[in-house]
């Protein structure tokens, strides 16, 4: 691999987090549309079984992707439409990662426990 | 497949538009925005309440708002749009052999724009406030 800089790690991380979500969009998409079978269809089936811990965790893991995508992509919006972004492209980087911290500390004091303490 | 143009001219004169820089500021544009959709839908559901509560009662009263049904119609069509056309960046960049992109492309656009019917679906083919009662009425009246 191109041993690049924090642009390079930027730029992978922005891929891994985008493909990600996107997959995962089109799972969510489906397993919401199961709505459509009606209270006695299989939404609640699927719901109990994505309520399950390891899936919660997964969660976690989509919100901070989410995060993170978003604000790289503030960064690159600032780096294509300003005249001093990507100047400042590296400093912008360790900026979104700790905001990205620093969003995600309190959603993990907020769900964590709720999935220490288990089931609903 | 017509021919690959060979001059600036012959470029010029078939991509009078240009779709690929089209495309570019779309990402931009809609990533924007997605950045607020996106926080507040997770908000709302994953941060607000426990999102172990989420059951079919949740999501049909939610869905019976017509305020939630344009909001997440937004969400739908511009994460739909945007996360498609990442994952055809991504193919494009990582895959050579012509067939598997093609392949790849078709697979992912097709299941792509049936989600996106479904989701248009389910935000507005229903009123998910009569739907348990539609639902015993179809199981008598056929």
């Amino acid at each position: 691999m191109y041993r690049g800089r924090e642009g390079q790690w930027a730029f992978v991380l922005h891929r891994v987090t985008g493909v990600a979500l996107a997959l995962y969009l089109l799972l969510h998409v489906f397993d919401v549309g199961l709505v459509m079978y009606g209270p006695k269809g299989p939404f609640n089936v699927f719901l109990a079984f994505y309520h399950q811990w390891p899936f919660r965790i997964g969660l976690i893991l989509v919100m901070a992707a989410v995060v993170y995508h978003g604000l790289n992509g503030l960064r690159i919006i600032l780096m294509d439409f300003t005249s001093w972004g990507i100047r400042y492209q590296r400093g912008l980087w360790y900026g979104v990662l700790a905001l990205t911290t620093v969003i995600g500390i309190p959603i993990l004091i907020k769900v964590v426990p709720e999935i220490l303490a288990g089931k609903a | 497949m017509a021919a690959r143009p060979r001059t600036l001219e012959q470029a010029r004169a078939t991509y009078d538009t240009n779709r690929e820089l089209a495309w570019w500021v779309f990402m931009r544009i809609s990533g924007f925005l997605l950045i607020f959709l996106v926080f507040a839908h997770i908000f709302f559901n994953n941060i607000q309440i426990n999102v172990a509560t989420v059951d079919y009662a949740y999501v049909a009263q939610r869905l019976s708002k017509a305020w939630v049904k344009v909001y997440e119609s937004f969400l739908l069509g511009l994460a739909m749009l945007h996360g498609t056309n990442g994952l055809r960046y991504s193919i494009e960049d990582y895959f050579k052999r012509p067939s598997t992109r093609f392949w790849l492309k078709a697979v992912v656009f097709t299941v792509a724009a049936a989600l996106f019917v479904i989701g248009v679906m389910a935000l507005w083919a229903f009123s998910y406030q009569q739907m348990g009662d539609a639902i015993n009425a179809a199981g008598h009246g056929g």
